[in-house]
């Protein structure tokens, strides 16, 4: 089971960021680009090895809806659709100062 | 003397814990139809599963609880049951909005008995007083249709302006397969987009009617069914089915990973195939050896619920389409069927107060 769950998903437009906050009270503002770049599906990242940033120019989120009990999946308007966040993934790629402190140790 | 009131009761019933959800009777909203009229106290507790395992043992607590209060001269205490729901999945419109629980009986592999052990705990179910219904999810070997004794191809019926199918029925059970839309023969050979399709159908497109459980029998491992399942379903949790021997439990394990993984909850593991009674000389012989489920439920913290012998008895019920709870309820292996699903039953009454507290998920843009 995951350590934590999402209990807020806030696309903040004007700000280009999507807002997750999690039921033990963290919260992270992803930017657009870095989400849409870390994107899991086997489109992006192939199959197998290390999850890699693929550079998405101006990338726009047209929806957002949950998967399941486990995940979240972002449609892009580009039309792309295919990666499936788990709750854990999403976690991990929080980019607040205190993780990303926590992962450069 | 001194008169009770209503609050006094309340108060005093306040110690009564349901023995599995862990919360009094009185704040979980239980206790029903209270009259306080002198010192006669009548009331009604409400079950969260007609197949409460535990009744007897909340009729003594309430008797205890209320032995103290001075003024109650007599004491009546009735027993209904309201099946609450459990289903859980933020992401999906429901299909079944007209069931309340939602079993997946699963395991990492084949030929453990599970659609064996998904229609003899439907019928226990049944037995024990809950609306139930059976759904064949095992698209490529179908077997329920021959287990429960039903071939009827389903009737379409007009309802709310569309059409569904109606689901035959097979001893008091709604039951639906992709077997009745099958010649005998007939193979599925189809990927995973058409399976998904295949499960939307048969359960959306199907008039269940209002029921308190719907037992899922699975297909074998953790493939595109399971997936479907995960993604697109509400469901409120899966029962693990295994054989005792270690190389059947590892694929257990698989299974409990990927429901871990896709965070539906595990009601508990029962083993099948535990040991059989010799007809010849009584003696219990252990063929793939016995206890590797329990083993391995206390190893995962999740419930055990139980041991099924193998028997030709089961065996027989099965290929003749007559679940041995139809043709021999009072059978030792009948009471072992009836005493799993009370078991689970419990463990969906958990579910459903898991389900209800676990928070929401919001998703929203600003």
């Amino acid at each position: 089971m995951a350590s934590a769950l999402p209990v807020e998903i806030n696309h903040m437009k004007e700000k280009g960021v999507v807002r997750v906050t999690w039921d033990d009270g963290h919260a992270g503002d992803y930017p657009r680009d870095y989400l849409r770049g870390y994107c899991p599906c086997a489109l992006c990242q192939g199959h197998g090895g290390e999850v890699k940033f693929i550079d998405v120019e101006d990338a726009r989120l047209a929806e957002i809806g949950a998967v399941g009990n486990y995940a979240i999946q972002f449609t892009w308007e580009d039309g792309h659709s295919t990666g499936i966040y788990t709750f854990d993934y999403l976690r991990s790629l929080c980019p607040c100062p205190q993780c990303r402190d926590s992962k450069d140790e | 003397m001194e008169t009770v009131s209503k609050d006094i009761v309340l108060e005093a019933l306040k110690k009564v814990q349901d023995p599995e959800i862990h919360r009094d009777i009185v704040s979980l909203g239980m206790v029903k139809n209270l009259k306080v009229a002198g010192g006669k106290v009548a009331f009604t507790v409400e079950l969260t599963t007609p197949a409460c395992p535990l009744r007897e043992k909340i009729h003594d607590d309430c008797k205890k609880a209320l032995a103290g209060l001075s003024g109650v001269t007599a004491l009546d205490i009735s027993f209904g049951a309201q099946v609450r729901g459990s289903k859980s999945g933020a992401g999906q419109t429901d299909l079944l909005p007209t069931v309340k629980n939602v079993v997946l009986v699963a395991a990492g592999k084949g030929g453990v008995g599970k659609s064996t052990v998904a229609a003899n705990l439907a019928v226990a179910l049944k037995m024990h007083g809950a609306s139930t219904g059976l759904l064949d999810a095992d698209i490529y070997g179908p077997s329920i249709p021959i287990i429960m004794g039903v071939k009827a191809e389903p009737k379409k019926i007009a309802v709310d302006g569309g059409f569904k199918l109606e689901p035959p029925v097979a001893h008091g059970l709604p039951v639906m397969s992709i077997g009745f839309f099958l010649e005998p023969d007939q193979a599925v050979i189809w990927r995973g987009p058409m399976l998904g399709k295949a499960l939307h159908q048969l359960m959306g497109d199907v008039h269940w009617g209002e029921l308190d459980y719907l037992v899922v029998d699975m297909p074998p491992g953790t493939g595109d069914v399971q997936i479907t399942f995960s993604q697109q379903l509400k469901v409120s949790g899966a029962l693990l089915v295994a054989t005792p021997q270690d190389v059947a439990l590892a694929d257990v394990v698989r299974a409990k990973t990927m429901f871990d993984k896709v965070m539906i909850p595990i009601l508990g593991i029962v083993e099948n195939m535990s040991y059989f009674i010799c007809d010849g000389c009584g003696k219990s012989h252990e063929i793939f050896s016995r206890g590797g489920a329990e083993r391995a439920a206390e190893r995962f913290k999740i419930p055990f619920l139980g041991e099924i012998p193998i028997t030709s008895s089961i065996r027989e019920g099965g290929d003749k389409g007559m679940p041995i709870l139809v043709r021999d309820p009072k059978s030792e292996i009948s009471k072992v069927f009836l005493d799993i699903a009370s078991k689970l039953a419990g463990q969906l009454s958990v579910a459903s107060e898991t389900a209800r507290m676990a928070q929401s998920l919001k998703i929203i843009s600003s």
